[in-house]
């Protein structure tokens, strides 16, 4: 492998990592950008969506049923977790969030177990996805590609979606002045409701795209939520561009570390992330509240 | 006072609340084995062939009357693969629960965590798991044994089948903690002693989910043969991935642990892994034969290399209690120190100067069993106990 080659490679693989990162942290974001919830039970979600879309895809015999299930599942879950217990809450400090979502992870985690058990579980690539292609002669897995378009084109739509509809300008005002928009006749509970969903479905998909690469195991939530917390506080609370950015600098020290100093690769990180916090303490794209 | 519903729910909540905490003893003259496992967290997966066992063991042998007349009952608790929480969940297993006889620990930190505790607890930890070979070289305490095969028993019977083999580039890759470690530093030194080339090596953090970049460093390297000592779910990961990136069509891939847990995710890729088959289901011995019929009839399916070695380990305690005709620490260590048992690995002795179980180590090839849906380990080598053990309270050779 020459020189070129190797960039090429740990180019392309810290791309899809970033892909990876970016579908836990999107959700992340949204969710606290426009309600201040800073959702400790993410990682059970996507360790939750991850065993929903294995279930689904196994059903049918096909990835894509599991890729379709994963994050409606994880949304759905979300969605009934918000409107029996979490509305219940607006009214109190930031500290009950935290014990509640905290508790609810607690909660995921053994019902994944109880309803799927411990072993690891698996899916299978359709055939499309399975191989590889050579890149300037080195082979590289045709998943992690898919990963790249894939995860480019969800956050693009997304973007689009935040930045042209009229949902996204409703998530937007609801972000800046939730009183003022309430007060113009929008049903600001409902977008609250819709965007923890959408945020927990991203946790779900995010999940069920990483089991090709790791298998679905107990626990898988809690090694990914780390790596999205970090991108958070890197990228900035709250902030869209944040999370992406964010979550191309970890997967570059990652990909880049593990390969040229992979004792200190760790470290680099999370050096990054107090350089970034003590530079901007508010993140790089978010605001010091 | 009025009874609303939040009253209702707390009295009811407060009732059942002690259930769930501690559920209650069983029998009073039961035999109480304390398995402090990994119930949750990233070991949970063998923690769960580590129940399955103890689950199967306490079924067959209460039907036949408990070990001399005695019932045995198993006490779960979950170490979550952390050696702080394994030395609370163990100091509540041995002070509240009053158990003397510990089995079920994972990784080696826990096993090394707990085990100076032993004497002033004055119980028993059979290790069914922890490979690192300080078990029984620096870190050897009298009140531990470890049943299972050690780390560098696994590297040297590696490095004793390598050593027939032409190829000359070695690369290892393990898990960044104390058998991984060992593991490596073992496996290289051996190599190094048959005068072939150690090209690399690297140590994985735990919990990592990303070896792409691993890998391009391997293949950067050039080995003609990649040693892995990785476990549970890393070990996973990792050969999945390598898979994806067709690493072993470069290179040989051996790994110090060949468990169908790592290996069914490959499926038929997998086919041609080399690796050490601690426990196998196929190897010829009476006791093994017994094992898998009742396996396969309690669970469906063929036991993994935990499930075997924890049935080993149980079988070591209960030959030693029926020896000792007591579940005392002082009786049942001298009873176990020398003990030979009918193993699920044949005849399995338990020397006395490290408490370090003298078995035969496997190497196999992961193929096609016509009679089994997965590829599974098949014995090419046999190793002897006496080949690949140590010296006496030694880790190196």
């Amino acid at each position: 492998m020459n020189a070129w080659q190797l960039l090429l490679t740990l180019l392309l693989n810290t791309l899809a990592l970033a892909s990876l990162l970016a579908m836990l942290t999107v959700g992340l974001t949204l969710i606290f950008g426009i309600m201040r919830i800073m959702n400790f039970a993410h990682g059970a979600l996507y360790m939750f969506g991850a065993y929903a879309g294995i279930s689904a895809a196994r059903l049918v015999d096909s990835f894509w049923a599991g890729l379709l299930v994963a994050p409606l599942v994880a949304g759905a879950v979300g969605s009934a977790f918000e409107y029996f217990l979490l509305r219940r809450l607006y009214k109190r400090d930031g500290g009950s969030f935290l014990l509640i979502t905290f508790g609810w992870a607690l909660a995921m985690s053994e019902l994944v177990r109880l309803i799927w058990g411990s072993n690891t579980r698996d899916v299978q690539l359709p055939e499309i996805l399975s191989g590889i292609v050579m890149l300037a002669g080195e082979p590289f897995p045709m998943y992690r590609v898919f990963l790249v378009v894939f995860g480019s084109a969800t956050l693009f739509a997304l973007t689009y979606a935040i930045l042209r509809s009229r949902l996204g300008l409703l998530i937007r005002s609801i972000s800046q002045n939730a009183e003022m928009t309430h007060a113009l006749g929008v049903d600001v509970g409902a977008i609250r409701s819709l965007t923890f969903a959408v945020g927990c479905g991203f946790a779900g998909l995010g999940g069920f795209l990483a089991v090709p690469l790791i298998t679905g195991y107990i626990g898988m939530g809690g090694a990914a939520i780390i790596d999205s917390f970090v991108i958070v506080m890197i990228g900035g609370m709250g902030s869209f561009l944040g999370s992406a950015v964010g979550s191309l600098l970890v997967a570059a020290t990652q990909s880049f570390g593990n390969f040229y100093f992979p004792d200190l690769a760790l470290v680099v990180t999370y050096l990054l992330m107090i350089c970034v916090l003590l530079l901007r303490p508010g993140g790089l794209f978010g605001e010091e509240e | 006072m009025s009874l609303n519903r939040r009253t209702l729910l707390s009295g009811a909540a407060s009732l059942a609340l002690p259930a769930f905490i501690r559920p209650a003893s069983a029998q009073g003259d039961a035999i109480k084995i304390g398995v402090a496992t990994g119930i949750t967290g990233n070991w949970s997966a063998l923690g769960a062939q580590i129940q399955r066992s103890c689950r199967l063991y306490a079924k067959t042998v209460n039907a036949k009357g408990g070990i001399d007349g005695r019932p045995v009952e198993f006490i779960y608790e979950d170490t979550q693969g952390d050696p702080a929480a394994c030395v609370r969940k163990t100091t509540e297993l041995v002070e509240s629960r009053g158990v003397k006889l510990i089995t079920g620990l994972i990784s080696s930190p826990e096993s090394l965590a707990i085990m100076p505790r032993l004497a002033g607890w004055n119980a028993l930890y059979l290790a069914p798991i922890s490979g690192a070979g300080s078990l029984t070289s620096t870190a050897f305490v009298p009140n531990a044994f470890r049943t299972c095969t050690s780390g560098p028993m696994r590297a040297r019977a590696i490095s004793l089948w390598l050593a027939k083999s032409p190829k000359q580039r070695f690369f290892t890759i393990a898990q960044d903690y104390a058998w991984g470690k060992n593991s490596l530093a073992t496996f290289e030194k051996l190599i190094t002693d048959l005068k072939k080339e150690t090209v690399g090596n690297v140590l994985t953090p735990l919990g990592t989910k990303d070896y792409s970049s691993f890998i391009a460093r391997i293949r950067e390297a050039r080995p003609d043969v990649l040693y892995v000592a990785m476990s549970g779910d890393d070990a996973t990961a990792f050969l999945k991935q390598a898979g994806q990136y067709r690493l072993s069509e470069r290179m040989q891939i051996v790994t110090e642990v060949l468990d169908l847990f790592n290996t069914k995710p490959l499926g038929d890729a997998g086919i041609g892994l080399h690796g050490i088959s601690q426990y196998n289901y196929a190897h010829a011995a009476p006791a093994n034969a017994e094992f898998v019929r009742l396996f396969r009839a309690e669970y469906q399916d063929i036991p993994d290399t935990w499930e075997g070695e924890m049935w080993q380990t149980l079988e070591f305690l209960a030959q030693g209690i029926r020896r000792a005709k007591s579940t005392d620490a002082n009786a049942l260590r001298g009873a176990l120190e020398s003990i030979e048992i009918d193993s699920v690995k044949g005849k399995v002795t338990m020397r006395a100067c490290d408490h370090q179980a003298e078995q035969p180590v496997f190497m196999a090839r992961l193929d096609k069993d016509p009679a089994i849906p997965y590829p599974t380990a098949k014995i090419i080598e046999t190793f002897q106990a006496d080949a690949v053990i140590p010296g006496c309270r030694k880790d190196t050779y």
